[in-house]
């Protein structure tokens, strides 16, 4: 893919010694065929005259027609669709052998399967579901009521996906995922789908029932014609067309009911889910049976092989679209094993249940949890866009929840917010597409996700900085005290300060997403953590200021009939997401110091390099976060002043993760009915013992042994190491 | 891309006096630099894409000979890239049985050294995340890895974009105060040109 300009324009270019003519009034146009000529006969095979707008573009996109690494137009097997179709290559019927039919109808439909899962997982559609020439041609299929409406849910399903994906927009990997030019996705009569498919697995169960009656009641159901001609094969062949069939209806259910408007249709779509699951198992288990009856024994490996039945399937062929896939050049796509496919859509059906089962929260504080749980499994595309369209619709959560009552909501603003002016300022108005913004990039994969994150830090500081402003012109200057006499003024700051803290929570996720998709060497570790630990104070303190100011807002109200004196002797308490956040702080901290303390006094995890410094390493893995000043006044050297002088004879005076140990032990209570964060602590509780125990280990024999080995792992934690000591 | 060597094929009796590296010298070097790289790397370059390299920054390619046979060979270029100047590493080749002997190392430090001394700010790369040579290489010269690039090769593995960054006299970290962006993210940034490329680190 790299169809796309490198060169911005030629700048790279050695400026040319002879200046563009330019085409003016005064330019006279002249056959220059001859001229051509001449040259071209002095130019040999793959020379070429360079001309001043010849960019790596240019270069990238030069074809050298019949190589067959780069010519997408080589003619493969079948020039058309309609040559294949000439040449026998999808027959309708199948075979005029009916058992045979069915065998190869039920092959069309795994290798379906297998080519569905592998253009989820990011190949064309039309080198992957649309190699299947009988999709080509909607038409040819009619006569053939079966193989016609696995077709027509086939396509709508596309279609459905392709929806949902393309309505997600979010610029990941799915502008190929949602190519579909050229292909005949919308078949006539599609939409007609399930009463078709139906109509047939109606058929089916009675074909089924019949052959499973006993000789009796049989002469009672004798009008019905059996599937096919083998009755041993009856029960086994009908059995696993109806599981496939009903796993496409249910499953086509399931992504229609997950777009009805504001959540609406999640419960029904769990239903389907779990109805989808069981058939995939049937399908599962129906591969025995079609084993042991096919035909002709497979070539492939069982790993390999993309129908449960171990035949190669009829009517495909991924050359055919391969011209449709241009601009990128012609690749083999290899599909995904019929195995491999089936735990796929597990999985896609797993993950879009967690959507369907969750609870629709407006607590804008617990939505980012939900997201960033979820994102912990890695679901794929589909499942990611799907939940990005319930978060995000008409520009309101859940297409339900006007952003401004989300956000008042969040950052804990009064009552008197609902209708008040507030909301209509430009920067406030600003804020609400941040916050969507947020929500979208929350559901793209990883590697997208932290790309973008770091980019919009600027812009909620930015926000900051004008929201303060505004507020600063139309409320006048603020006091540092909240009155109770100037609502606006309390307002503005409840916003601020909540601004602020979710400013730092995405610089935390920024960094730490870090570690999942591995960005860190050991040697960067601790300046990693070091920023980590700054980034969390931030958090820290201003989750705090906002629960104080909410609190205040919540005790003003009940304190109408007490006396005030009281409260505030009452002896004040931490909260425990203040709490939460400090373990996390101890933890940064505390593996800040041991590292700085390894690098200090053993000389390891420093990697000293022939171009550059630790300085221009800190420089390029902050930058981001230093450009939007986050957090203010810091820099190598601040990272550097608080390293320099750590000693393993203090950190074991003064040991950081003994803190985050008790700490989290004291708050696992505070989140009883908090699954999530109750197992984040225990995982918080392991890390800290196992690099308390370490860092005393190194402290006691680390001198005096020279051999001992310190290396750090996150098999306790995504992105909190331990320190695995071993004497070599 | 296969990285390193043990095993694969028989590594050959090499001193490394034995090694004589040249810069690239003219068209007798274009064929050999070009079998060097269709034979390491899957992706298919046409001969534009070489010429488009060695003609433009014929100082920063490299070639590795050991008695008289082409063994390793580095593709760059350098330009103008979002208000910097920096250096780009296209392709990067040691065939196996002289892998891990530091050819790649200094092959790729002198172009990085002509970088350097023409201006440049940074030099970057792509590079597979499974290409565990090849990172181990150019973490050793202080790259880092600035992003990870979501199934970046069409045989669907990430990349990771590797940077490193010059010593400058003097940095301005002061806050660039954007104006406001009508525009979301979300529809306006598609992905930045350099990211497209795909070209290939064989080591």
């Amino acid at each position: 893919m790299a169809e796309r300009a490198i060169e911005d324009g030629g700048n790279g270019f050695e400026s040319p010694s002879i200046a563009p003519i330019p085409s003016g009034e005064q330019s006279v146009w002249a056959d220059v065929s001859s001229l051509l000529e001449a040259a071209c006969d002095d130019l040999r095979d793959g020379e070429l005259i360079h001309g001043e707008n010849f960019n790596l573009f240019a270069a990238m996109s030069a074809l050298e027609i019949m190589d067959p690494k780069m010519d997408s137009g080589i003619v493969c097997r079948y020039y058309s669709v309609d040559e294949a179709i000439e040449n026998g290559a999808a027959p309708v019927p199948l075979s005029f052998d009916r058992t045979i039919d069915v065998q190869c109808i039920i092959d069309i439909m795994d290798h379906l399967l297998a080519c569905e899962a592998t253009w989820h997982k990011g190949q064309s559609l039309a080198q992957t579901v649309f190699s299947c020439i009988y999709l080509l041609r909607p038409d040819r299929t009619s006569s053939h009521a079966l193989l016609h409406c696995y077709c027509r849910i086939i396509r709508a399903t596309c279609k459905a996906v392709i929806s949902v994906v393309s309505d997600a927009r979010t610029h990941e990997e799915e502008d190929l995922f949602t190519m579909a030019y050229g292909l005949p996705l919308n078949g006539d009569g599609d939409e007609k789908c399930l009463s078709m498919l139906n109509a047939v697995e109606e058929t089916i169960s009675r074909q089924l029932r019949a052959c499973k009656a006993p000789s009796l009641k049989k002469r009672v159901l004798e009008d019905i014609e059996p599937l096919q001609t083998n009755s041993d094969l009856e029960e086994g062949y009908c059995k696993a067309l109806l599981c496939r069939l009903r796993f496409r209806k249910h499953f086509y259910h399931v992504l229609t009911s997950m777009r009805r408007p504001q959540g609406r249709g999640l419960e029904l779509a769990r239903k389907h889910i779990a109805s989808c699951l069981s058939e995939l198992d049937c399908i599962r288990r129906s591969s025995d049976f079609l084993r042991s009856s096919a035909c002709n024994t497979s070539e492939h490996g069982v790993d390999d092989r993309t129908t449960a039945s171990g035949c190669q399937p009829i009517g495909f062929d991924a050359t055919l679209n391969s011209r449709l896939s241009a601009p990128t050049p012609p690749r083999a796509i290899r599909t995904l094993s019929w195995e491999k496919a089936v735990e796929y859509f597990e999985k896609l059906l797993h993950d879009l249940d967690i959507i369907c089962s969750y609870s629709l929260d407006p607590l804008f504080e617990r939505v980012l949890r939900f997201v960033v749980q979820f994102q912990k499994s890695q679901p794929d595309l589909v499942a990611r866009a799907h939940l990005q369209v319930l978060l995000v619709q008409d520009g309101k959560l859940y297409g339900r929840d006007p952003i401004f009552s989300v956000i008042s909501r969040a950052a804990a603003l009064p009552e008197v917010t609902k209708n008040h002016d507030i909301q209509k300022n430009e920067y406030v108005l600003q804020l609400g597409q941040l916050v969507i913004n947020l929500l979208k990039i929350l559901c793209t994969n990883a590697a997208w996700q932290r790309r973008k994150l770091g980019k919009i830090l600027q812009d909620w500081r930015v926000i900051h900085v004008q929201l303060e402003l505004a507020f600063k012109k139309e409320f006048g200057e603020m006091s540092i005290i909240i009155s109770d006499e100037n609502v606006c003024m309390k307002l503005a700051k409840h916003i601020l300060i909540w601004v602020e803290e979710q400013t730092y929570w995405v610089a935390f996720r920024f960094l730490m997403l870090g570690f999942e998709l591995e960005l860190y060497s050991p040697s960067e570790y601790c300046m990693v953590y070091w920023y980590m630990y700054v980034v969390l104070i931030k958090l820290a303190e201003k989750t705090h200021l906002k629960m104080v100011a909410s609190n205040d807002i919540a005790k003003r109200k009940g304190k109408k009939k007490r006396d005030s004196s009281k409260d505030t002797a009452r002896d004040y308490q931490i909260p425990p997401a203040v709490l939460f956040l400090q373990c996390h702080i101890c933890l940064a901290e505390g593996l800040t110091m041991m590292l700085a303390a390894l690098r200090n006094e053993h000389k390891v995890f420093q990697s000293p390099s022939p171009f550059n410094t630790e300085d221009e390493r800190f420089i390029q893995h902050f930058e981001l976060l230093q450009k939007a000043c986050i957090p203010d006044h810091i820099s190598y050297l601040s990272f550097k002043e608080s390293t320099t002088y750590a000693r393993f004879s203090t950190l074991v005076m003064y040991n950081y993760f003994k803190d985050a140990q008790r700490i989290a032990k004291e708050l696992k209570s505070s989140f009883s009915n908090d699954p999530d964060r109750v197992a984040e602590l225990r995982r918080i509780e392991q890390v800290a013992e196992h690099n308390g125990v370490a860092l005393n280990i190194i402290c006691r024999v680390g001198s005096l042994d020279p051999s001992l080995k310190v290396s750090f792992e996150f098999s306790h934690h995504p992105y909190f190491a331990i320190a695995v000591v071993k004497r070599s | 891309m296969e990285t390193t060597n043990e095993g694969e094929t028989a590594a050959v009796e090499v001193e490394a006096s034995d090694i004589e590296y040249v810069s690239y010298g003219g068209e007798h070097h274009l064929p050999l630099i070009m079998r060097l790289v269709d034979e390491e790397l899957s992706e298919p370059y046409s001969i534009f894409t070489y010429r488009y390299f060695v003609y433009l920054w014929p100082h920063l390619s490299f070639l590795a000979f050991h008695r008289g046979r082409c063994v390793g060979t580095v593709v760059c270029k350098m330009g103008e890239h979002r208000n910097t100047f920096r250096g780009y590493i296209a392709m990067l080749v040691v065939i196996k049985p002289y892998r891990g002997r530091g050819i790649a190392t200094e092959l790729v430090t002198r172009s990085i050294k002509v970088m350097m001394e023409s201006g440049c700010e940074e030099v970057t790369l792509e590079a597979e995340v499974t290409n565990k040579g090849a990172l181990a290489l150019y973490g050793r010269l202080g790259f880092i890895r600035a992003k990870r690039l979501f199934r970046y090769y069409l045989n669907g593995v990430d990349a990771f974009r590797l940077k490193l960054l010059f010593p400058r006299p003097e940095i301005d970290l002061s806050l660039p105060m954007m104006a406001s962006r009508d525009d979301s993210h979300m529809h306006t940034d598609h992905i930045p040109p350099e990211e497209s490329s795909e070209l290939h680190q064989g080591l």
